[in-house]
């Protein structure tokens, strides 16, 4: 489906030019732009006359996907986290305005700045060299945003935690999960360890929710913008880096523990800069396990996005068909853990 | 007929076509496009070998017989109430399981 159809443009140049306080406003070009699963992401060239924003800016226009993910935010909220994020000094794309209004191009939407660079995963993880000080920004950015905690102005739209983190990321992936809990032994295996091992002390911050190699823009060696903020919310701090560091998103670089790209060690002293809290491995671990059955539920949601006839995808099938890799990291994970002594 | 292409064959030598054949000359932008069709083009030529052996494993471990989803139920039942934790015999028994389910989707990944 087209999201900006020749007869919509108008009325969306006659909403920007009010947002932006302009006398009008041009859209210039459009182009797709790859990479959401679960959002759907155009370019845009923005010709703004008069007022503050005076000028060219190329933008990206964000909308929520045909059929929606049970788990990601609003594009209202969305918006808010970015917001919030960038406020707290977080390299994310400058939010620019939103529209919730569904009639205007048949969805609600966001706008943000296009930030430059390379987010291929595969392309990332090719160094020949381990890329240490772009994990360490990495760590650092990530850092500054979980010193946003709750109670922050502007994110009262997020719901908030009834219970603790693991508990409630638990509960979650049962919903999520529903009756397919009760049919894969292996999934079954993964939520029970989660639950006998629920770590005493767990903390809340503003999480990312999905941060990962592939979901952040790399140019000339440094992180541009971080992206992908539909998952954001209240959550165990560790669980972000947990995210970070799975197997799952290495890219086949196994050896470069954090993210495909560097060693661990690199992200944690990055993080410990600007957090104002040390990292916890053994928290870390838990939510690598809780990472991989996170994951392998996901997976299971997005073939059946495929299957159920309403998306038809290629590449939500493949998805669908990854769960036995995601159980394979898991495994591997639990085996490695219990020779720690976890 | 016996001769006839049967449908492993013919997903198989398809497969082998577009790779030797259509990836090589494909621009770089229709790649990624490319890669996830043959990707899909040779799980479903394992799968036609044969299914996963998953309920080998799964008759072992509970010593009770039973087709694929009934026995996966019962021991999804029996994790769910706690009588395997600690047992280092379910874990090799997901392992076996996860080998077997790895061997259709990516024989490959380790």
């Amino acid at each position: 489906m087209e999201l900006i159809v020749h007869e919509k443009r108008p009325a969306l140049e006659a909403w920007l030019a009010e947002r932006f306080g302009a006398d009008h406003v041009r859209i210039d070009d459009v182009d797709r732009l790859g990479g959401g699963a679960v959002s759907e992401n155009l370019a845009l060239v923005l010709q703004v006359d008069g007022g503050p924003m005076q000028g060219w800016h190329e933008a990206v226009l964000r909308a929520a996907a045909a059929m929606g993910v049970d788990a990601s935010l609003s594009k209202t909220d969305e918006f808010a986290v970015l917001r919030a994020a960038c406020q707290a000094g977080v390299a994310a794309p400058e939010p620019l305005a939103v529209c919730l209004d569904a009639g205007l191009i048949g969805r609600p939407f966001y706008l943000m700045r296009r930030a430059e660079g390379v987010a291929s995963g595969h392309v990332l993880v090719k160094a020949d060299e381990p890329l240490r000080a772009l994990a360490r920004q990495l760590g650092r950015e990530l850092g500054k945003l979980h010193r946003v905690r709750p109670g922050a102005a502007g994110l009262e739209c997020l719901p908030p935690l009834t219970t603790d983190p693991a508990r409630k990321a638990i509960a979650t992936f049962r919903g999520w999960a529903g009756a397919e809990a009760g049919r894969d032994p292996v999934l079954a295996y993964g939520l029970r360890w989660l639950e006998r091992n629920i770590p005493a002390r767990q903390e809340v911050a503003l999480c990312h929710g999905d941060f990962r190699t592939g979901n952040y823009l790399v140019q000339d060696g440094r992180l541009t913008a971080i992206l992908d903020w539909e998952f954001a919310g209240w959550s165990d701090p560790m669980e972000d880096l947990a995210w970070f560091c799975a197997r799952s998103w290495r890219f086949g670089r196994m050896d470069r523990e954090a993210g495909g790209i560097a060693d661990r060690a690199d992200l944690y002293a990055g993080y410990e800069e600007s957090a104002g809290r040390a990292v916890d491995p053994v928290r870390v671990a838990y939510w690598e396990t809780a990472a991989y059955v996170r994951w392998a539920i996901m997976s299971v949601q997005q073939g059946r996005r495929h299957t159920s006839g309403v998306e038809p995808s290629l590449q939500l099938a493949l998805t669908g068909r990854m769960r036995p890799e995601i159980e394979h990291d898991l495994l591997l994970h639990l085996d490695a853990l219990e020779g720690m002594g976890v | 007929m016996t001769d006839l292409p049967d449908a492993r064959g013919l997903v198989d030598i398809a497969l082998q076509t577009f790779r030797a054949e259509i990836l090589p000359v494909l621009p770089s932008n229709r790649r990624v496009d490319a890669m996830m069709i043959a990707r899909a083009l040779s799980i479903a030529e394992r799968e036609m070998q044969g299914p996963p052996d998953v309920v080998g494993p799964l008759r072992q471990l509970l010593g009770e017989e039973g087709d694929e989803d009934t026995l996966s139920r019962r021991l999804c039942a029996a994790i769910a109430e706690g009588r395997f934790d600690g047992s280092p015999a379910l874990r090799s028994t997901l392992w076996a399981i996860t080998r077997a389910r790895l061997a259709v989707s990516n024989p490959r990944y380790a």
